[in-house]
């Protein structure tokens, strides 16, 4: 017996899916930005290359529905920050936490 | 956008490599003024001429030994170097006699005369990342560079596993989809779907699951007898991100499927229903709408001959036993913990947190738009508002752990179960489709409940109706008032302000009054 029947077709709607309460790719990006800013402003290494990591990971984490250019944007943001502080201070990083 | 990170990241490395060459040019530049040790002399002389002043005799008592002992040629520079000797030599003159012969026995040679007279100059310390190895000083971002490089790797491995297991349950189940629904495969924004041919070539409607997320991969299937539609959705452990694959590890946490069908209104009994795994019927009954407001007490699932791991939230007494039957309890006792949960409900409407995008994304289906979740907050509030009934999904969602059996690896065990599941899944939706209420006091009971809920729902909707008028009431008097105090017309102020006291007056006179015929 053929069970299928063309005529009962309905459409997919993207709001059907189960959402779960994942706001870290978001969270993620943010932390990227905000890092990035800090350590371009103030100078801190480890800033930058903390917001190398939030970036990545909230890139790891993000949805493919969700905009590629925020996710991108994080991520250049968080390198030039990387490569502007060590132009302006070749000297190795040092974690003030840790000296 | 994710093969262009390679790109990125080659680049990034390529900028690291300049930043490293600038940082050691720099190194040299800072620093290239002491390495022509030449200069030195040049600089310490230039106060010798100064200084030679109150030593006339001396020199010129040196001199005839001078001219003894070095060659016309050295002459003039053994003077100076001797002036310059005479400049940092103590006052005292028998010292400076000690001196004069020991320079003067020394003096044949330029190199001695010049090592004897030790220039007093200060040698400050170089930056220590600055000398030796300087590589070494950089541990930190070494470090820093290994890290990222184990997270991109573990990136691209969890991934690629994610991906091969999400095509193993799609090859593994197609076959039987293929049979049972006319449309396999819809990602929403296709527009013609008519003929098998144009789906063949078609490249929206792949031969594959519609990938959400690196870790999400959703097949919606529509067209079949008793069900509008059915989503399957695999929810995979986010092996892509090593903190959450980390994560994964201490709370064990599975990879899950769920199917979620769809039904109209006829095809379903009105009944909520749930059967659950202990740790999951207690965040089900807190975190559900419709479980938290039909089902009041959860319990164990052991006199349906399950395992005492399970436990039922049921509305209907009867609705148990009849959906309990012989084949589910096969299944359990064949794929021992595969079965998450079983929800059937008629009056399904999400998550409590999340109630109000819920609702304003069916409500605005209702009316055949298609708008994502992300409305914003007073539409939502509006078309909630708006709406006299609720709008309720009637749903069987079912969920299996995907768990490696017998010492299998998951992929096996995935590629031999999948098409299990499915049969279960379509065998429990025919079942639900084809039960009704045995008893008219179910059914009774059943139209009761629903009957309260509406009113509690009404009464809300009532509620807050009537706050947004106040609101808005409130919002219109205060405009009011600013314009007529920007007006800067007494005459005007005074009339309104007399409005605003009769309004007042209203107001108060109906309490007014009930306490009169109340004394009386």
């Amino acid at each position: 017996m053929d069970n299928r029947r063309p005529a009962r077709i309905h459409r997919f709607r993207p709001a059907l899916i189960t959402q779960a309460d994942d706001a870290l790719p978001d969270y993620m990006n943010l932390m990227g930005m905000i890092f990035s800013m800090c350590s371009l402003m103030l100078k801190i290494k480890w800033c930058a290359w903390v917001a190398i990591f939030a970036a990545l990971v909230g890139f790891a984490n993000s949805r493919t529905s969700d905009d590629a250019k925020q996710v991108l944007s994080s991520f250049m943001l968080s390198i030039s920050a990387v490569v502007v502080t060590y132009m302006q201070n070749p000297a190795p990083m040092t974690i003030p936490f840790m000296q | 956008m994710r093969s262009s990170i390679t790109i990125f990241f080659v680049l990034f490395n390529i900028l690291l490599c300049f930043v490293w060459s600038a940082a050691k040019k720099l190194k040299d530049e800072d620093f290239s003024e002491f390495d022509d040790f030449d200069e030195d002399e040049f600089i310490v002389e230039a106060p010798s001429p100064s200084g030679a002043s109150p030593l006339p005799s001396k020199t010129q008592s040196n001199q005839p030994d001078l001219t003894n002992n070095d060659g016309p040629s050295q002459s003039s520079s053994s003077k100076t170097i001797e002036q310059k000797n005479n400049d940092d030599v103590t006052i005292d003159d028998d010292d400076d006699l000690m001196f004069d012969e020991e320079e003067f026995e020394a003096s044949d040679s330029f190199g001695s005369s010049s090592s004897s007279s030790i220039p007093d100059l200060k040698i400050t310390d170089v930056p220590h990342n600055l000398t030796g190895n300087r590589w070494e000083a950089y541990h930190c971002e070494a470090i820093m560079i290994i890290v990222l490089l184990i997270y991109l790797i573990n990136f691209l491995i969890g991934r690629s596993k994610n991906s091969r297991l999400a095509t193993i349950i799609y090859n593994s189940q197609h076959d039987l989809l293929e049979r049972n629904f006319s449309l396999v495969g819809d990602n929403g924004q296709t527009r013609n779907i008519q003929s098998t041919d144009e789906q063949i070539n078609n490249d929206i409607i792949s031969n594959n699951m519609h990938k959400e997320s690196e870790s999400l991969y959703i097949l919606w299937c529509s067209g079949r007898i008793s069900i509008e539609s059915m989503l399957i959705e695999i929810r995979f452990i986010k092996r892509q991100c090593l903190f959450n694959s980390l994560a994964a590890l201490i709370k064990s946490i599975n990879d899950m499927i769920i199917y979620t069908i769809d039904y109209t209104k006829d095809d379903i009994e009105t009944f909520v229903f749930c059967l659950a795994k202990k740790r999951s019927a207690v965040k089900l009954h807190r975190d559900m709408n419709d479980l938290s407001q039909f089902c009041s007490e959860r319990k164990n699932a052991d006199k349906r001959g399950l395992s005492g791991n399970y436990q039922i939230l049921s509305e209907i007494g009867e609705v148990s036993s009849s959906i309990i039957d012989n084949r589910v309890v096969d299944f359990i006792d064949k794929f021992p913990d595969a079965l998450e949960y079983i929800h059937i409900s008629d009056q399904y409407t999400g998550m409590k947190v999340q109630n109000d995008n819920q609702q304003s994304s069916s409500n605005s289906s209702l009316n055949n738009t298609n708008i994502t979740s992300n409305t914003s907050n007073a539409t939502q509030q509006q078309d909630a508002l708006n709406l006299s009934e609720r709008s309720v999904r009637r749903v069987l969602i079912i969920a299996f752990n995907l768990i490696a059996f017998n010492d299998r690896s998951l992929q096996v065990t995935t590629e031999s179960i999948s098409s299990d599941y499915l049969r279960f899944v379509l065998y429990l939706a025919d079942r639900i489709n084809s039960y009704r209420f045995t008893s008219k006091e179910s059914k009774t009971k059943a139209i009761k409940n629903r009957q309260r809920i509406e009113e509690q729902f009404l009464k809300n909707v009532y509620q807050q109706r009537q706050e947004q008028a106040q609101q808005r009431r409130e919002e219109k008097r205060r405009a009011e008032k600013e314009k007529i105090m920007q007006s800067d017309d007494p005459e005007k102020q005074r009339k309104w302000e007399e409005k605003e006291h009769k309004r007042e007056m209203k107001r108060r006179q109906p309490k007014m009054k009930q306490m009169k015929i109340k004394a009386m």
